[in-house]
């Protein structure tokens, strides 16, 4: 019942369905297996939502015995025919089975198809339904007000019962408020369709066997009786409608607001406990507060854009670990962005040795400033230290000095350490990618 | 609040300020950490009022009339826009030794949208509230002579919004969608960390000239129509 609107309905293995399904139902199951269903995890009677222009009744039950969905509609037929215990079945299978929006998951194989506007073939077919349903309702009137068939009752409750179906069909969930609370001229016609052709029925109902004089009179009387029920109603109606929307919209809060209580509580509550037991030692608490600020920026604003796959992110990762192992800040800007590949790589891991270097030896606030961009990425870590004396340092940082050089230029890019008054700058360079692409 | 007396008395007198945050600890913090920072020499700046929402804020603005606000950008009150309501509501009140009230962003927030909407409302600079007391300071008296104070964060913020990372230079200094080369090397050197004086050394130019450059790039950024810029200050306004 998906999108195979005029295409023949290919034959839907049922473990594509057990798959589409699985997720959204059991939540846990993973299963990528095709064969027969496992019996134990049918899935849920529910309609989908998402495609096609029927309800989703037969595509329901199909996916939820397992069976070919032409099956089940050819059963409904057969049903239909048997005095109409299939259209009953239909229509309260439809009333009563919920749906959801099953998208693609359904079937991951298929083609995606272009939708040809899935509205509009709905329209189109409802409105070819909603003038045959007229037409019978008039052919069944014409008799009665000439005075024959009198004795059908069941042919005008038919029609009532169509006519109140056209009208509320498929305002589900999502589509009632839009084409209630939208004004959407479409959804308005469609109401009025139904309505009239209930009202037909009514009618007919009420004056069988009556002169045209009387069924004039009594459609005045029950027009009159229908607006002024509107106009009671309405006001009620709406005020109705106000109150739920204004339920709904408070239950998303509180959902809303008992999820960052959750967060608040994992992260920020636990980590103030962990700041008070160890309030001795300041260096821990700094950098509890400053990985805990981290953890909470990045949840509030998502952090750098880009995947993990990305330098910036790269880089990030590294001054947050260098940041975490020795409790001393470091103020890390990002500009620009690029693929992580293999010399990425090196440089990310050429800035941390600068970095555990500008933190062991150097004071706060270490600064650390990458631009990526067309000409290539540049890197700068920066400390306020001393500064250092090669007589005095030469093992440490010299070895430290050729690993960041040497991996460098064994990438082709360089380094360059600067000696400035009030500290020392790690420089690394590293050219543009090669085609711009790796 | 309680300016020494016994100070000697300086070149200048202190810089009136206004402090506007929601958190009282925050206020307290600052204004003793400041208070700190000052003492045993003149007073750079005094405390005449704070504000813990954008109503308040702008009352009091209004009535003690400062040199400098320091300002929250999230705040509540107003229309929703923290930072950015104080600043346009505002507009025109001249601080008592007549030029304009100049503002100081001084945020926790990381977010690009939050630091550029207050800028283009007009705040002279933008500062993260792990700044040092001395840092913060300066960069008060910096603000209240008319010069712009950049954090390295936003001078980064510069270069992405502006493309200058990605190579873009202006060709003539005015133009506003892109930075000069200039520009461009100062605010680099700022997002390396470097202070003006540091910046002057490297480039050989004089403090003034870094300080006429950031001006520049901060008018830049309050005018420029360029789309990334325009596109994170009308987010926040959106939201």
């Amino acid at each position: 019942m998906r999108q195979d609107g005029g295409v023949p309905t290919p034959y839907q293995p049922a473990s594509a369905g057990v798959r589409g399904l699985g997720a959204p139902a059991a939540g846990s199951r993973v299963d990528g297996t095709p064969g027969p269903p496992a019996p134990p995890q049918r899935p849920p009677l529910v309609r989908d939502r998402s495609g096609g222009w029927t309800p989703g009744v037969c595509g329901a039950i199909a996916r939820h015995l397992g069976v070919s969905r032409r099956m089940v509609r050819w059963v409904f037929v057969v049903l239909a025919l048997a005095g109409g215990a299939g259209v009953a079945a239909y229509l309260f299978l439809w009333a009563l089975t919920p749906e959801e929006d099953l998208g693609h998951l359904a079937d991951p194989d298929a083609p995606v198809e272009p939708r040809v506007s899935p509205e509009r073939r709905r329209w189109v077919l409802v409105l070819a339904g909603g003038v045959g349903l007229v037409l019978v309702g008039v052919a069944l009137l014409t008799p009665v007000l000439g005075g024959s068939l009198r004795n059908s009752v069941l042919l005008p409750l038919f029609v009532i019962a169509v006519g109140a179906i056209v009208a509320w069909s498929n305002l589900d969930e999502a589509h009632r408020s839009r084409w209630l609370g939208g004004g959407r001229g479409g959804g308005w016609m469609r109401l009025a369709l139904g309505l009239a052709l209930a009202l037909t029925g009514i009618l007919v109902i009420v004056t069988r066997g009556q002169s045209l004089t009387a069924v004039w009179d009594a459609l005045l009387a029950s027009t009159a009786v229908l607006v002024g029920v509107l106009l009671v109603a309405a006001p009620w109606a709406v005020r109705l409608w106000q109150d739920f929307r204004r339920e709904q919209v408070a239950a998303a809060r509180a959902t809303e607001r008992a999820d960052i209580a959750a967060h608040l509580h994992d992260s920020v509550l636990q980590t103030l406990a962990l700041i008070q037991r160890q309030a001795s030692d300041a260096g821990a608490v700094t950098r509890l507060a400053r990985a805990q600020e981290r953890e909470l920026r990045s949840w509030l604003y998502s952090g750098p854009a880009g995947s993990q796959e990305s330098l910036a992110a790269a880089v990030t990762e590294v001054a947050h670990e260098v940041e975490d192992l020795h409790g001393v800040p470091i103020d890390l800007v990002v500009t620009g962005d690029r693929p992580f590949e293999r010399h990425g790589a090196a440089l990310s891991r050429a800035l941390r040795e600068a970095l555990l270097n500008a933190v062991r030896h150097g004071r706060a606030p270490v600064t650390a400033y990458v631009e990526i961009g067309p000409s290539g990425v540049e890197a700068f870590v920066r400390d306020r230290g001393d500064g250092f004396d090669l007589d005095d340092v030469p093992e440490d940082r010299l070895g430290v000095r050729q690993s960041v050089l040497g991996r460098m230029e064994r990438h082709g890019g360089s380094a360059r350490v600067r000696r400035r008054e009030d500290g020392t700058e790690v420089e690394l360079r590293l050219p543009p990618l090669e085609g711009d692409q790796t | 609040m309680t300016a020494p007396s016994g100070a000697p008395a300086g070149a200048r007198t202190p810089i009136r300020v206004v402090l506007v945050d929601d958190h009282r600890m925050f206020r307290t913090g600052v204004r003793a950490e400041l208070t700190e920072a000052m003492a045993g020499s003149a007073p750079v700046c005094e405390f005449v009022g704070e504000a813990p929402d954008v109503d308040s804020a702008v009352a009091v603005i209004r009535g003690e009339q400062p040199d400098v606000v320091l300002l929250d950008v999230h705040l509540p009150g107003g229309s929703g826009n923290g930072g950015v309501d104080v600043i346009r509501g505002c507009m025109g009140v001249d601080s008592r030794a007549g030029g304009p009230v100049r503002f100081l962003a001084l945020s926790v927030s990381d977010a690009a949208e939050d630091v550029i909407a207050v800028i283009r409302a007009g705040a002279r600079g933008y500062v993260t509230k792990t700044i040092g007391a001395n840092d913060l300071v300066t960069a008060i008296r910096r603000v209240a002579d008319g010069d712009a104070v950049f954090s390295p964060r936003l001078a980064g913020f510069v270069l992405d919004a502006f493309g200058a990372a990605a190579g873009e230079i202006a060709e003539v200094d005015e133009e506003l969608d892109r930075l000069s080369a200039r520009e461009r090397e100062v605010m680099r050197l700022i997002a390396r960390g470097y202070q003006y004086k540091e910046v002057a050394k490297e480039l050989f130019i004089s403090v003034k000239t870094v300080e006429t450059h950031v001006s520049s790039v901060l008018r830049k950024l309050q005018l420029s129509s360029r789309h990334e810029l325009t596109a994170w200050a009308m987010g926040r306004r959106l939201l």
